[in-house]
């Protein structure tokens, strides 16, 4: 299933959650093209381990551009049980489909409501725009 | 552009490169959101490496003259760097409720190396912005050269060809910290990279007597004059993105700033 940016929850510093219309209350989280963009040209991005556990908020990784290094930040509270560690080698990825090819982990959530308190689509391009 | 921010500068004496990294690091983390920007320009007391973030230590095992150095990694990104004949600079921007993050600040970089550039072509170098990459990212994949200032990003800042200044930042949840080397002279360290005073020495004394007729005060020495000259530029690169009123101050006239903010101030007699 693609994955579209409408679709998406944010927060503030550009990281975003996607859910499936199932009941596997797991969370896909990346990091927006907006992000990308600002970021230039990334050379190497450090991930958690599966089983780690994330609060929202709580930084998970980092990501460096072009000399520059910025924390990432999980947008909801959980299990990581999934990190997409071929993305470390084709960073390149995330500047083409950072909402598909570019998903970096998957949360099993421990607290969904936390998902009402992101911003929508339209209140993240706002942001966006300031 | 916002009202004016306060503004914090700190010229600091030669330290370990453990203080200073801990320094910079502690002045990012406790950056508040209505306190002053901080401009540190600072040297090392002993030649010292410093690593980029996510650096391999064992990368400098292959370099006898680098691998004898004491270490230090820092909070930023980009490649190793040899603090030896050099000033050091690092300036913490607060992130503001109004303004919030947006990814990493490029215009920033731009802003204060164009401002490095002009100030440097203004004493006679011929100085310029790399404009090319050698980043991972590009079509060759090959690995990037382990020295910073073998490296090069299109805001780095080219003498004569030479790269003699790179900076490199990290974002937080608390602001912006943005580092930057500036090399005056070559260091037997890295004999392979000449600093801004290596040029010719007809060029070297025509651009310091041009630096002492731009500043006001008597340069004293060399290390001096070009302290000055970094920290005008510096400001005047900064002001293209940010009005900052700078007093001159220490690290205690933070901690007292910090003090107000949170009521925490020791207790005494």
């Amino acid at each position: 299933m693609s994955i579209t940016p409408e679709k998406l929850r944010y927060l503030n510093s550009h990281e975003w959650a996607f859910v499936a219309d199932d009941s596997s209350g797991i969370a896909t989280i990346g990091i927006s093209a907006f992000a990308v963009e600002e970021l230039t040209d990334l050379v190497f991005m450090a991930l958690p381990k599966v089983g780690q556990t994330l609060t929202a908020g709580s930084e998970f990784g980092e990501v460096e551009s072009v000399k520059a290094v910025s924390p990432m930040y999980s947008p909801v509270s959980g299990t990581v049980v999934e990190i997409h560690s071929a993305l470390v080698d084709k960073l390149e990825s995330l500047s083409v489909d950072p909402y598909n090819e570019g998903w970096i982990i998957k949360v099993k959530m421990s607290d969904p409501s936390e998902l009402s308190g992101l911003l929508d689509w339209e209140s993240y391009q706002k942001q966006c725009s300031h | 552009m916002q009202a004016d921010m306060p503004g914090l500068l700190i010229l600091d004496p030669p330290q370990s490169g453990e203080i200073n990294m801990a320094v910079d690091e502690a002045l990012l983390k406790n950056a508040i959101s209505d306190g002053p920007v901080v401009m540190r320009i600072y040297q090392w007391d002993r030649p010292t490496l410093s690593l980029g973030h996510f650096q391999r230590l064992e990368d400098r095992d292959s370099n006898p003259l680098i691998a004898k150095l004491p270490w230090v990694r820092r909070k930023t990104g980009g490649g190793a760097i040899v603090h030896d004949l050099e000033l050091t600079y690092s300036i913490v921007i607060p992130n503001r409720i109004d303004q919030p993050t947006k990814g990493h600040s490029e215009s920033l970089y731009r802003a204060i190396h164009l401002s490095l550039v002009e100030n440097l072509r203004s004493l006679g170098w011929d100085a310029k912005l790399s404009e090319t990459c050698t980043c991972s990212m590009s079509a060759s994949r090959e690995p990037e050269p382990f020295l910073c200032f073998l490296r090069r990003s299109p805001v780095d800042i080219l003498v004569n060809g030479d790269k003699m200044v790179g900076s490199a930042q990290r974002r937080s949840a608390t602001g912006l910290l943005q580092h930057g080397s500036f090399l005056l002279r070559r260091s037997q360290s890295t004999p392979e990279l000449c600093g801004l005073l290596d040029a010719t020495a007809d060029l070297i004394s025509v651009g310091q007597e041009n630096l002492r007729r731009k500043n006001s005060f008597d340069v004293s020495s060399a290390v001096d004059g070009w302290i000055d000259f970094l920290v005008q530029a510096l400001q005047a690169g900064l002001r293209k993105n940010l009005r900052v009123d700078w007093r001159l101050g220490t690290l205690g006239d933070l901690c007292k700033i910090a003090w107000e903010r949170t009521g925490s101030r020791p207790e005494q007699r």
